[in-house]
């Protein structure tokens, strides 16, 4: 097991993902329809809930794989949860680099302490101190225990966050609603379609962080023996 | 129970001969309060809407001043190791140190709150019982995370810095919870409006507890 690009099944993969990516970006840029008072606004939206909902799907690894580390204490797992928390932590960045440049054209400002925006703001905050802890943290099973506590602890705040957020300022414009996709079935098919291959840059990210991971691993092991 | 009536009076008994914790604690409340009198220079009027978020700004930073000490006692002497090598769940060892930090909360708060009343004209007339429930709900809440986040911060590197770069984000539905309570109590709200607040920090304060004595042994190993 050398380098991920050697196999061909990965190869296969990453080229499907890549041109359903620009088969996704045409469907946005020349197919979708106008959303009327949005224009061009809107189109970040295809984007935007995807990177979110990736996120979503990389803290929720995070913890998932960092119970089973602390269960198990198989180093497996450690490398399985580092590689949701960093590729997650790219797409919740993502987030709040699209977020604004929808905000600013229909709500007129950037930026404002909405209960969805400062949750993920909280949460990006929370994860830089999850890799500050695996930095440094001292010996690696140490750190990666440390770390695991520290994603449970962030995905059990998030709930709180936001109820506590919605309610210190009611008056503060809200997320659009669901019923966007209402206008025009396409609206919703195209964004299905970005959904799905959104996920599947995930999934590649994710497996290539978890190979590269797993050599490290190895590497580490062997300056050990 | 009785291993963590133990641990407790360990706890209490450490810093009664010491000191040290409760009185740096009290100090620097003081020493916060001083700075927050003199870099908003205002009315006592204009004061009023910016004291909740003030108090509660100034015992986030007792707290973390406080979980620094709470295991400094072990790191310095290298009584952790005797203390996890004792025949006592870990998990009691957590609440030990939840219950001595809610505690010393409770004493550098009592020294600090009339200075509140005393140097930036905070009334307590109305609520001051409610004012003691929230402060006491609030330090429980702290400790809940803040024991388990200075736990780990005793064996990292950079540990001290570490704890409130991890803590106050955490914190920050207790931070919104405390300061919103406190606002409506001064402004003479009735419960019904604030019981909202106090449910948050509350379900904050037992779901970091119930995983703090999960957790905790987890933290502890070696």
């Amino acid at each position: 097991m050398d380098s991920y690009w050697a196999r061909r099944p990965n190869q296969i993969f990453a080229a499907l993902t890549f041109v359903l990516v620009l088969v996704s970006l045409w469907l946005i840029l020349a197919v979708a329809p106008m959303v009327p008072q949005q224009e061009w606004a809107q189109r970040i939206f295809y984007y935007h809930v995807p990177l979110a909902w990736n996120a979503f799907l990389g803290y929720m690894g995070v913890v998932i794989f960092g119970i089973m580390y602390l269960v198990h204490k198989n180093p497996k797992w450690d490398i399985w949860a580092v590689s949701f928390a960093e590729v997650g932590t790219v797409f919740a960045f993502l987030i709040v680099v699209t977020g604004p440049i929808w905000a600013k054209p229909i709500w007129g400002t950037a930026w404002t302490w909405e209960p969805r925006l400062t949750t993920t703001f909280i949460l990006l905050l929370l994860y830089i101190g999850y890799f500050m802890i695996r930095e440094f943290g001292g010996p690696y099973e140490r750190s990666s225990r440390f770390a695991a506590v520290l994603g449970i602890l962030a995905f059990l705040d998030v709930p709180l966050i936001y109820f506590a957020v919605d309610f210190w300022s009611p008056e503060v414009q809200s997320h659009p609603q669901r019923d966007l996709g209402g206008h025009n079935p396409l609206i919703s098919q195209i964004f299905l379609f970005s959904l799905f291959t959104f996920t599947l840059i995930l999934i590649n990210l994710i497996r290539y962080r978890i190979h590269a991971g797993i050599l490290q691993h190895k590497a580490l092991e062997k300056d050990h023996v | 129970m009785n291993q963590l009536t133990l641990l407790i009076k360990k706890e209490i008994k450490q810093e009664f001969r010491s000191r040290e914790t409760v009185i740096s604690m009290s100090v620097f409340g003081v020493v916060v309060i001083l700075l927050f009198a003199f870099a908003f220079n205002a009315a006592p009027a204009e004061f009023q809407k910016f004291l909740p978020g003030l108090i509660w700004m100034t015992y986030l930073f007792v707290a973390v001043l406080g979980l620094q000490r709470s295991f400094a006692a072990e790191k310095e002497l290298d009584a952790y190791a005797a203390l996890l090598s004792a025949p006592i769940d870990r998990g009691l060892v957590y609440l030990g140190k939840l219950t001595a930090f809610v505690l010393f909360m409770a004493v550098a708060q009592a020294v600090t709150l009339p200075l509140f009343g005393l140097f930036l004209n905070l009334s307590l007339s109305t609520g001051l019982g409610m004012h003691l429930v929230l402060c006491l709900l609030t330090d429980w809440a702290m400790g809940a995370c803040g024991v388990l986040i200075s736990g780990m911060g005793l064996r990292i590197r950079m540990g001290e810095v570490l704890i409130p770069i991890l803590l106050f984000p955490l914190l920050v539905p207790v931070l919104i919870g405390a300061t919103k309570a406190s606002a409506a109590l001064l402004s003479g709200a009735p419960f019904s409006q604030i019981q909202m607040w106090f449910m948050i920090i509350a379900t904050f304060a037992v779901l970091f507890t119930v995983t703090g004595l999960f957790a905790f042994g987890a933290i502890s190993e070696e």
